[in-house]
């Protein structure tokens, strides 16, 4: 909320300098987003009196002026506008003055005659019509009194004074007025706060002779306050109110439309001023809107309206909607002479939920959501007419309506000043608190440890002690809270399992060169399209936003695979040579899930790597080397998901369970992605492997005897998998065989299309003695015979 | 006596010889000479039968000084040489060190997980305990029991993804407070890292999934100076032992007393910047005494127990922790940007 010091100072005092007041209200809980010094936009810039006026001799439009500007020599200006005439005052920027823009004024020359400064316009000096009225950009600002020359321009221009933009807190309503911005202001400073003393001089008359009012609903419009004004004369407000509501953000329109809007900015209530004349039957309802009512509001938009909603109406048709946006053929013009002002509070939900439905929002409606305080009604509506008997703009009817069938009084509120003492950390005693809460214009007394405070009204939110513990610690001040520690048990804190386990895979993947990636966990559903899931893939369903930003962010990912995807493609769009990524984050599982309830959040690991050194192997030994460390040793599988490379994939099984997938992606998806370079991707199910993860049992002991090495070749099918020869090898090891590695695979012409030489090194060891070729010879005959029995592959002779 | 006198010519001029000896086979040849089968002094020796009994023992004794004396020096020349073997072989071996190899280099965690790893060090160091929670939650958790009633202004703050009417995507980590606090006896110290939801739109500083911390201490007797003790002492640890916290008025539903609290700017260490817009300070916290009607909604009796909350966004930490000036970058997943973090 924009304010004008000059405004704040009427009931405030304000004894230090903008910036010094800023940094104490920010200090003490209101902030301020900043300042800003109307007159430093305009300087040197003069009244000025044109003396004399020539024409150029060299341009028809231009004239040569004298300007007498308060100094010594009159000065010679050329100027081009069509309005100068001797004798006439006008804002002279003299050399060196600054305009809005920040253009200087130099001396020059303009075909050829020299001219020393510039007769401005109004909005050369961003002194807009409604402020200073004027003749608009076509001629120069000509001021309307007598002015001696050389006086500075800014005051009587009203761009003199500097404005505080205030944020105001959610809870604080009351200071979106000047009145209560200086109370908290006063408050701050440790100054007097006054309102003005509010008097209204009013003539008989009855409000029934005017207008009837009926309020249907007082639980949505608990206070209806109307005063009328009759006799208007319809002009402008006068220089101190534009100046003011400008300052504010306002634009000046008329003597009663402005008094609404002063009104709302010193008093934070929104008014609204009907033209009598040209209300139905001089007739106001206040109700719910009827079932299947529509309203055409200012914008030309029809609107739906529910029973919900609250409405300004006339005998038939609703004309406005409460708290929202008055009605358009109601407006104030030129010709209205009887005016009703409105003043009312609106129930703040019920208005946000309209505002909400509706989709519109306006200063009115955003007053009334954040609370508009009922018990100051009256008083902001004899404030208006108390305007109006200063601006001499009407008469006032001395006959109120006011309907306030359900007044609630301030509660006192009991605070201990021990414990305000112990929750805020201090030792303020009692009555310095007391003193605080009266410099915030609350009633406090003090009864040994007991505080006993009323607020002012409209503070609604001060309601319990510890409301009243901020009070006292922000005016105090929270730069005397002191630094103490935690006192009690002092026992490390601990990481819960999920985060632990994620922790160490991540460690482990990154000393193995992968770097990890966090994408966002909405994605398109089109993405997943992409993957060419079967249509009964669980993995299609996935949880939809109401309200998402728009449809690439619309839907909450069940699997990591096309954001990790999205991100492989953008690596290889920037011509990234290699990229090796993980992402560990939940998937959203909506297997069994229900419509209210919360899905399954499944904790999930994603790898996508691509480069010259990245191949299947790399990633599936980059997994199994991960899912080693936790004890889980896993069958590789081969098996594919639809978007895996057919040939190029396996499935990682912890007995029937499958933990995690590695593949190339296929290349109908890497074309979807647009991704260019072989990729590999790979899955684990993080949540999995935290059940099947173990902890680490003893060490063995080192052999104390020699082991027995045999290689051998053995020659099998193309298709035969080496695991699965591996596999065969182990069984038929028995308890005899330490290890079996492959070490090579050959291809030849001598073996065959479609076969493959593949060699093993077996290792032999017994714990209490040295084996024999005797002990061995059966073995190997057993394992030879298992390879051909079972995998068809054969000993390379 | 003629053996003696030929003992001492063959020593002569086998030490004459070793002198001039410079490798492996003028050694061995020299060996040979003396020590081989038809060596000098294994001759010399078997002619020992040709001199009387009694001097024999004497001759034999001499024989073998001669022998030891020249073995000894004999070896001693073979180490040299082949000290000097293993020395041109290594002078062969020599490589260029600084010629580079194809490697991949060790990889790193997510700058947000560098600086939540760290933050939850300094926390877990000071007795919190980690607590994670759903990223879908119930408006019940995430708002209700935070004293953010249906249709507040205060929900306007946080602008929120809807799932269902009483489903949201958590706006806030708060939520996990509310379950521990429901399901734990006080005393409480958790810090509730996560991703967090606002239905913001992209740009440099705003993005519709960021990630806090928040804290949580309830117990018999926590003040607001406790708070400010813990965070002083966390910015510390984060961030230096030069940088303290300061504390301004602020309005949240879930704390009152509320502040925001600032840190020293750690850019120029409070002197003035273009980070703090020459204030030396920045934004960094909201924090305050958990309000009593949080506690009770939580089922913990607020006249005996209080308690105080904190949270922090973590892309503002690793931001300014980092230098990084556009938060899409954290989201981009670009090599390069995630190859210049490390530990430090």
């Amino acid at each position: 909320m924009k304010v004008p010091m000059q405004w704040l100072g009427q009931y405030a005092e304000i004894p230090v300098s903008a910036e010094a007041f800023q940094d104490a209200m920010i200090h003490h809980g209101t902030a301020v987003e900043g300042l800003e010094d109307q007159g430093a936009a305009v300087q040197g810039v003069v009244v000025g009196k044109i003396l004399t006026v020539k024409d150029h001799e060299n341009a028809d439009h231009l004239h040569v002026l004298t300007v007498d500007v308060g100094e010594a020599e009159p000065l010679q200006i050329v100027c081009g506008a069509p309005n100068v005439e001797a004798g006439i005052l006008v804002p002279v920027a003299k050399v060196g003055a600054v305009l809005p823009g920040g253009i200087t004024i130099r001396k020059g020359k303009l075909r050829g005659v020299e001219s020393c400064g510039m007769c401005c316009s109004g909005p050369e000096l961003g002194v807009p019509e409604y402020l200073y009225p004027s003749v608009g950009d076509k001629g120069l600002l000509v001021f309307q009194e007598d002015y001696a020359p050389g006086t500075d321009v800014r005051p009587i221009l009203g761009i003199d004074d500097t404005v505080v933009d205030f944020e105001i807190l959610a809870n604080r309503p009351d200071c979106l007025s000047v009145w209560g911005l200086a109370r908290e202001a006063a408050a701050t400073l440790n100054t007097r706060f006054e309102k003005p003393e509010i008097k209204v001089e009013a003539v008989p008359g009855r409000m029934s002779d005017f207008v009837t009012i009926e309020i249907k609903d007082t639980e949505l419009c608990p206070r209806y306050c109307a005063r009328v004004v009759k006799n208007i004369k319809i002009g402008p407000s006068p220089m101190w109110m534009r100046k003011a509501l400008h300052a504010a953000g306002v634009r000046a329109i008329n003597n009663i439309v402005d008094i609404t809007n002063y009104v709302m900015l010193e008093t934070g209530h929104p008014m609204h001023a009907f033209d009598l004349a040209k209300v139905k039957e001089r007739h106001v309802v206040v109700r719910r809107a009827y079932e299947g009512e529509k309203i055409v509001t200012l914008d030309g938009k029809a609107r739906d309206l529910t029973t919900d909603m609250l409405m300004i109406a006339d005998q038939t048709d609703a004309t406005g909607i409460a708290g929202v946006m008055g009605g358009e053929e109601s407006e104030i013009t030129e010709e209205t002479k009887t005016v009703m002002f409105e003043i009312a509070a609106f129930e703040r939900s019920n208005i946000r939920q309209t505002t909400r439905a509706l989709g519109m929002r306006t200063e009115a409606s955003g007053r009334f959501e954040r609370g508009v305080c009922a018990a100051t009604c009256r008083e902001a509506a004899d404030r208006a007419c108390q305007l109006v008997n200063l601006l001499g703009c009407g008469e006032v009817i001395d006959d109120v309506f006011d309907c306030y069938p359900n007044p609630k009084p301030r509660e006192a509120v009991e605070a201990s000043v021990a414990r305000i003492n112990a929750r805020i950390g201090m030792r303020i005693p009692g009555e310095e608190m007391a003193a605080i809460l009266q410099r915030l214009h609350m009633e406090a007394s003090l009864d040994g440890d007991t505080l006993t405070v009323v607020a002012p009204q409209d503070r609604e939110d001060i309601e319990t002690e510890e409301d009243l513990s901020e009070e006292v610690l922000r005016i105090y001040g929270y730069e005397h809270i002191r630094s103490t520690l935690l006192r009690g048990e002092t026992a490390p804190g601990t990481r819960n399992p999920h985060m632990q386990l994620s922790d160490k895979v991540g460690r482990i993947l990154v000393g193995m060169g992968l770097y990890e990636i966090r994408n966002f966990s909405f994605i398109s559903p089109k993405l997943i399209d992409k993957l060419n899931l079967p249509a009964d893939d669980p993995r299609r369903t996935m949880l939809k936003l109401i309200n998402p930003l728009g449809e690439d962010t619309s839907v909450m990912r069940s699997t990591l695979v096309p954001s990790m995807l999205g991100t492989i493609a953008l690596n290889q769009s920037r011509n990234n040579e290699t990229a090796m990524l993980y992402e560990i984050s939940p998937v959203f599982d909506m297997a069994g899930y229900k419509p209210g309830e919360l899905p399954h959040e499944r904790p999930a690991l994603c790898i996508g790597a691509y480069g010259p050194e990245v191949d299947f192997y790399r990633v599936r030994d980059i997994v199994l080397d991960m899912l080693a460390r936790f004890g889980v040793r896993c069958e590789i599988v081969p098996g594919a998901q639809p978007y895996h490379h057919p040939g190029r994939a396996a499935k990682l099984m912890a007995g029937d369970a499958c933990l995690a997938s590695v593949a190339e992606v296929h290349p109908a998806t890497m074309a979807a992605f647009e991704i260019g370079k072989r990729t590999v991707i790979a899955e684990v199910d993080l949540e999995l492997l935290g059940e099947l993860r173990c902890k680490m049992g003893h060490v063995r002991a080192l052999p104390k005897f020699p082991a027995v090495t045999r290689d051998i070749a053995l020659v099998m099918d193309e298709a035969t998998t080496v695991g699965s020869v591996l596999e065969s090898i182990r069984r038929a090891g028995g308890a005899l065989l330490e290890s079996a590695e492959m070490f090579d695979i050959y291809r030849g012409a001598q073996l065959g299309e479609g076969r493959k030489s593949v060699a093993f090194s077996l290792a032999f060891r017994h714990a209490e003695r040295t084996l024999s070729d005797e002990d061995v010879n059966p073995v190997m005959q057993k394992i030879l015979a298992a390879c051909e029995k079972n995998n068809g592959a054969v000993l390379r002779l | 006596m003629e053996m003696q006198e030929q003992l001492r010519k063959i020593q002569e001029e086998a030490l004459a010889q070793l002198a001039q000896i410079d490798d492996k086979a003028g050694l061995d040849a020299l060996k040979l000479r003396l020590m081989g089968k038809k060596g000098e002094l294994t001759l010399l020796r078997r002619s020992m039968g040709q001199i009387p009994a009694e001097d024999r023992p004497k001759a034999g004794q001499m024989i073998n000084e001669v022998v030891a004396a020249l073995t000894a020096q004999m070896d001693a020349l073979d180490e040299r040489l082949k000290a000097r073997e293993q020395e041109k072989k290594l002078a062969r071996e020599a490589i260029d060190v600084t010629e580079p190899r194809k490697h991949t280099p060790i990889g790193m965690q997510h700058p947000i997980s560098l600086v939540q790893d760290q933050m939850l060090g300094v926390f877990t160091s000071m007795g919190f305990d980690v607590v994670e929670g759903p990223e879908v939650e119930y408006d019940l958790y995430n708002f209700e029991l935070m004293n953010i009633p249906k249709n507040h202004p205060a929900r306007d703050a946080q602008d929120t993804f809807y799932i269902e009417d009483n489903v949201v995507l958590r706006t806030h980590t708060s939520p996990v407070q509310a379950r521990t606090m429901l399901t734990r006896k006080p005393p409480i110290r958790i810090v509730c890292p996560g991703r967090v939801y606002r239905a913001d739109e992209v740009d440099a500083t705003h993005s519709p999934v960021f990630h806090q911390m928040e804290g949580l201490v309830v117990g018999e007797d926590v003040t607001m100076a406790d708070l400010k003790g813990t965070l002083d002492a966390f910015a510390q640890k984060l961030f230096g032992q030069d940088v303290t916290t300061r504390f301004r008025p602020s309005f949240f539903p879930f704390t009152e007393p509320s502040a925001e609290v600032d840190l020293t700017c750690v850019n120029c260490h409070g002197k003035g910047c273009r980070v703090c817009k020459g204030t030396g300070w920045i934004e960094v916290l909201g924090a305050g005494m958990v309000n009593p009607k949080v506690l009770e909604m939580c089922g913990i009796d607020s006249r005996k127990y209080s308690g105080f909350a904190f949270g922090v966004g973590l892309e503002r930490i690793a931001m300014l922790r980092y230098g990084i000036t556009d938060m899409r970058a954290l989201f981009e997943g670009d090599v390069r940007f995630l190859s210049q973090f490390r530990d430090d």
